[in-house]
């Protein structure tokens, strides 16, 4: 089966949705595993809230909703976008003042 | 954002001073600091003293679902609101997700029964709008592996219900008639049958069996016959071989949503057993509402007994057809349309891409496009058996929806779920505005003459 629009694979299989990628250490806390997804190290989730069982449509379907998300509320709501070292410099340059 | 100041000199308080467990530059006491901020839940089952009449069947359940429901009772964001299809015609707070979940934690406490509740969990569609709008799931579901779940603790009441023979008497017929005809009643009174379950293909000579079948849902099979048709005949334009089941049952789907479980779990192993069979490895399914049974149920269900299985959905798969160059609409359809994102699809699996892509292939629409991300707030009311119970909510529901269609000044509405398009056909009517499923939109453009029926057999009338 060929790829679809965003270049994954069509088509649901069961045995391919609970093997996300090997996960690369970012943090002391935190691993990533697919393009853009960050996940809690899950040793942090043993003990009071346990982790769900999380096929990987489901990280992804969510990593890539909350980007459709906040581009649509840049759309809606924002009249630019400021980097935040800009912020930073200016509240320096206020504190000098 | 947390505050990590833990003023000077540092200190070990992690009441006064949170910190990130882990974290390497933690001072030295907090990476031995036990947690005892929460205490462990107390248990329910054992140790009960002599004479304690024990756990009520609401509060073993609790045990299975508080995490569940404190995820949202404890953070009462309440961003799901004004996304839910049924808060927005309703305002009734007990139909909302915070208080599907309230109620857990009530039935935990003992304060509540199921009894008290089982009718307010009526009133969802599980069409996923709040669990996706829910920052416990939009913005850090998949950091921490755990998201908001309403449409499950919804099911997981409404089974409990059932288990407690608590029954809402329009699901109750609604799937003993489905248990008798191995079909949902999609007719009314006209019944459905085994033997007419592949009536709608009539005259297109299809194969039964083989390495692909196409599974075509109850609503389609008996009452909008023209889109398994549509989907017939590109498939066999585009010279993919497929057949249809022997003997094909109903999902199950409807019967796990309104709570019959053991039902849908019958009904579920049937069409596997049937797929088996006729050495079957790949399910193409034009219903959304059928994608989510056999990607979600069915692995449920299975585990790794599902392992050999694929499951295709038929408009992601038209897409990379057309991208491919095996379909070229080419017949020009002078429409001017705008698209319903089905729930099950936008918000439940984030499919939204391959319908517009779609869309944008046939020649002559003007296509007025709402985001996917407005269209979270927007549904048919079509779903979760609330035409069963409520059919008026559902009415309401697609008024509403196809208001925001007249806005944009449309002749057609476009959907890609046979199960939205009977009460936006409905609600259409008042707005002369035209329903119509993807697929039928498509086979036209394609030249297709369809055939079938978009409102049964009874009062049928022709399609594209």
């Amino acid at each position: 089966m060929n790829a679809g629009s965003d270049g994954r694979s069509i088509g649901y299989r069961y045995a391919e949705q609970h093997d996300p990628p090997d996960p690369v250490r970012v943090s002391d806390v935190a691993v990533t595993t697919f393009e853009h997804v960050f996940e809690v190290d899950p040793r942090l989730m043993e003990r009071w809230v346990l982790q769900q069982q999380f096929p990987n449509w489901d990280s992804l379907r969510i990593m890539n909703s909350r980007h459709d998300h906040l581009d649509w509320m840049h759309r809606h709501f924002a009249h630019r976008v400021v980097v935040g070292s800009e912020l930073l410099a200016e509240v320096e340059q206020e504190g000098r003042g | 954002m947390t505050q990590t100041d833990r003023g000077e000199g540092g200190g070990a308080d992690a009441l006064s001073s949170p910190f990130t467990p882990g974290m390497r530059d933690n001072p030295a006491e907090l990476g031995e600091y036990v947690d005892g901020i929460v205490g462990r839940p107390l248990p329910v089952v054992d140790g009960a003293p002599v004479g304690d009449p024990g756990p009520s069947p609401e509060q073993e359940f609790a045990t299975e679902w508080r995490n569940a429901a404190y995820n949202c009772f404890s953070s009462g964001h309440k961003f799901c609101r004004e996304v839910c299809p049924v808060m927005q015609v309703t305002r009734n707070e007990s139909w909302t997700p915070t208080a599907f979940h309230a109620n857990v934690v009530a039935m935990e406490k003992g304060d509540l029964s199921v009894e008290d509740v089982a009718a307010d969990y009526v009133n969802c569609t599980q069409c996923g709008a709040c669990e996706l709008r829910c920052p416990n799931t939009l913005f850090t579901g998949d950091f921490y592996r755990f998201r908001t779940r309403t449409v499950d603790v919804v099911k997981a009441v409404r089974a409990l219900a059932v288990d407690q023979g608590v029954h809402q008497e329009g699901w109750r017929t609604w799937n003993a008639r489905t248990d008798e005809r191995t079909h949902e009643p999609v007719l009314g009174d006209t019944p459905v049958s085994q033997e007419h379950v592949r009536d709608w293909s009539e005259g297109l000579d299809l194969p039964l069996g083989g390495e692909t079948v196409l599974f075509v849902d109850c609503e389609a099979a008996f009452y909008r016959t023209s889109v398994p048709r549509a989907v017939a005949q590109i498939l066999r334009l585009a010279d993919y071989d497929f057949g249809l089941m022997g003997e094909q049952w109903c999902c199950g789907g409807p019967a796990a949503e309104m709570g019959y479980v053991d039902q849908a779990k019958r009904f579920a192993r049937h069409n596997l057993d049937n797929w088996r069979s006729t050495g079957t490895k790949r399910v193409l399914v034009l219903d959304p509402h059928d994608y989510i049974s056999f990607t979600e149920d069915y692995p449920r269900y299975f585990g790794d007994e599902y392992a050999d299985i694929e499951v295709v959905l038929v408009v992601e798969l038209f897409a990379q057809l057309i991208r491919e160059g095996r379909l070229t609409p080419s017949v020009p359809v002078e429409r001017t349309i705008t698209y319903h994102d089905p729930c099950r699809l936008n918000k439940r699996k984030g499919i939204w891409k391959e319908p517009r892509e779609i869309l944008r292939a046939i020649p002559g629409l003007t296509f007025n496009d709402v985001d996917r991300v407005t269209q979270w707030s927007y549904c048919s009311g079509g779903g979760g058996g609330l035409p069963v119970e409520k059919p008026e909510l559902t009415a309401a529901i697609s008024e509403r929806r196809l208001e925001k269609a007249a806005a944009l000044e449309v002749d057609t509405l476009v959907s890609a779920c046979p199960w939205s398009e009977r009460p936006l056909s409905e609600a259409g009517a008042g707005q002369d505005i035209d329903v119509v499923d993807i697929h039928e939109l498509l086979a036209q453009s394609l030249g297709v003459e369809v055939g079938g029926t978009t409102r049964g057999p009874s009062t049928g009338e022709g399609a594209a």
